[in-house]
């Protein structure tokens, strides 16, 4: 897989924790130890009810497609236009934006299942594995 | 995510009694070097031009405007500059924290913070002032050249290629048509409304009229959005004159008074509250608490200004106020019920995607108008109550003006 050039990921803090964990091909985020909230971007403390007992949970990487764009004009000099986003809600609440993988937006749908996938990335920090979204059949009904 | 409620007594308080504002269109055609001898304006020269026009619409002389708050951008401006180059003292002054009427630090919105001054008589003649330069200065509303601020920016999304605000908009469009099964096409019509009402509004930037055709030929900025679905980038300023309405009584025109305001943010998952929900929640909190605070009903509202930062966003508010069940906004957009003669009128003035991108601040102007019966051929009939609406991608605030007088 081609190593791709990609604008700045912000680090510090517990944004390198999230990246850390990333490089192992997991997904993991914030999740509040009292409220029990699961937040994304990474922050010093719950957004929701400002607690700093906040620890990492490894997430499922299984999500579904809440929306999406496409980036008609180039924002980055890393990505050319056309440039494909989306929004996964992850099942265990965050909304994440991203990338697809293997498909196209064009045919997206809402609610369409989607799992983590991760590719090669690089920016002037150094290299990364960067979390994306390629298609996946629906989790067998319960 | 609690609603800011205003104590009952400020309502009716306080009024706008002076309107003023740039040369848009004017101005707009100098940024672009098509002005022929007009050069664009400084945010200085800009400032003065609303400042004195502002004046001369409420009769007064500059020695009497006692008080002055500021909302500029772009611009290292002090308050104390900027009340020294108006060549006025005043003895209460302030700055917005940002450059829409949302912004006060320690508590909510930039008018209310002017009715609070005036009903404490700090002052007895309030100048709100804003400036803003997004042509000329060429700032960009996205890409890594933004440095945004709090956690909720979109600078987190830079690694993915996500950024700006249309993009915000374009996530919610995307949604909404895959919700409620509405062809892309249709959002034309809002931008096609607000462009008709322009071409009655001589100070607007676009005044030719606009055809479907037309709006679909114009290229995708970030689809589903095409520019027409954005506002506009111009330079220009606003001055509102606020006085206490026992005060405002004795000018020349009918006062404007300012009965009613609320706000509410997200306070969490702004993604989850922009995208999904659509600010439903912050915009009926806020709403119901505007109008309560002015004794009215949503029934009562006869013209509504919405923030049109793009189209679909003010198909979502007139939605999210009330004004249309989820999801029948651009329905009710395509019978005509939002045009200059529908039932209820909306950003009479073309608002930010055709008149000019004020932050908001030209619909207080336009309100005022509409409601004194000054605003010509746009003007509603019998109109008594504007809802105004500044609603960004995470905060609320809808405020209510009523006619005043006789």
């Amino acid at each position: 897989m081609m190593l791709q050039q990609r604008p700045d990921r912000v680090l510090g803090g517990p944004h390198d924790t999230f990246w850390m964990h990333c490089d192992d091909d997991e997904l993991w985020m914030q999740q509040c130890e009292t409220c029990a909230l699961v937040q994304w971007p990474p922050a010093e403390s719950c957004e929701r009810c400002d607690s700093e007992n906040i620890q990492w949970a490894h997430l499922s990487g299984h999500g579904q497609l809440v929306s999406w764009c496409t980036f008609e004009r180039a924002y980055y000099k890393e990505l050319s236009a056309p440039w494909e986003t989306i929004v996964v809600e992850l099942d265990e609440g965050p909304l994440f934006v991203s990338n697809p993988y293997g498909f196209s937006v064009s045919s997206a749908m809402l609610g369409k299942h989607v799992e983590v996938t991760f590719i090669d990335c690089e920016d002037s920090a150094g290299r990364f594995r960067l979390p994306v979204f390629s298609s996946c059949a629906p989790p067998m009904s319960a | 995510m609690s609603a800011y409620v205003a104590a009952k007594n400020l309502s009716r308080v306080a009024a706008i009694t002076g309107v003023g504002e740039t040369d848009y269109g004017l101005d707009f055609e100098a940024a672009r070097g098509r002005g022929g001898d007009r050069q664009p304006a400084d945010a200085q020269t800009l400032m003065a031009v609303a400042f004195d026009r502002a004046l001369v619409d409420c009769g007064l002389r500059p020695d009497q405007v006692d008080g002055l708050i500021v909302s500029v951008d772009n611009e290292d401006e002090d308050v104390a500059g900027i009340a020294a180059a108006l060549g006025i003292e005043p003895s209460y002054s302030a700055v917005g924290d940002t450059v829409t009427p949302l912004g006060m630090a320690g508590m909510k919105g930039v008018v209310p913070t002017a009715v609070e001054s005036l009903a404490a008589e700090r002052c007895d003649a309030l100048a709100v002032l804003y400036s803003s330069r997004s042509q000329t200065s060429r700032k960009q509303f996205g890409g890594t050249t933004y440095r945004g601020d709090g956690r909720h920016s979109y600078y987190y999304y830079h690694p993915w290629g996500w950024s700006s605000q249309a993009a915000h908009w374009a996530l919610m469009f995307t949604y909404y048509q895959q919700t409620y099964g509405v062809p892309e096409v249709d959002l034309g019509q809002v931008a096609l409304t607000l462009r008709a009402a322009a071409t009655q509004n001589p100070n607007a930037i676009m005044r030719k009229p606009l055809t479907i055709e037309e709006y679909l030929e114009a290229p995708y900025i970030v689809r589903p959005l095409r520019r027409l679905d954005l506002c506009l980038p111009n330079d220009g300023a606003v001055c509102l004159i606020l006085q206490r309405v026992d005060d405002a009584s004795a000018g020349r025109r009918d006062p404007v008074v300012i009965a009613g305001w609320a706000d509410d943010s997200v306070t969490e998952q702004k993604m989850h509250h922009l995208v999904k929900d659509r600010l439903s929640t912050q915009m009926r909190n806020a709403g119901e608490a505007a109008l309560e605070m002015a004794g009215l009903t949503l029934g009562d509202v006869g013209h509504f200004q919405g923030y049109d930062a793009s189209t679909i966003h003010l198909v979502n508010q007139l939605e999210g106020y009330g004004f249309a069940k989820p999801g029948a906004g651009l329905h009710l957009w395509k019978e005509g019920r939002f045009e200059l003669n529908g039932q209820l009128p909306v950003n009479t003035s073309g608002g930010m995607l055709s008149e000019a991108y004020m932050h908001g601040w030209n619909y207080f102007v336009e309100a005022t108008r509409q409601l004194r019966g000054e605003a010509g051929s746009r003007q509603i009939p019998d109109i008594g109550v504007s809802m105004l609406a500044i609603t960004t991608t995470d905060s609320a605030h809808p405020l209510i003006l009523t006619r005043g007088g006789s």
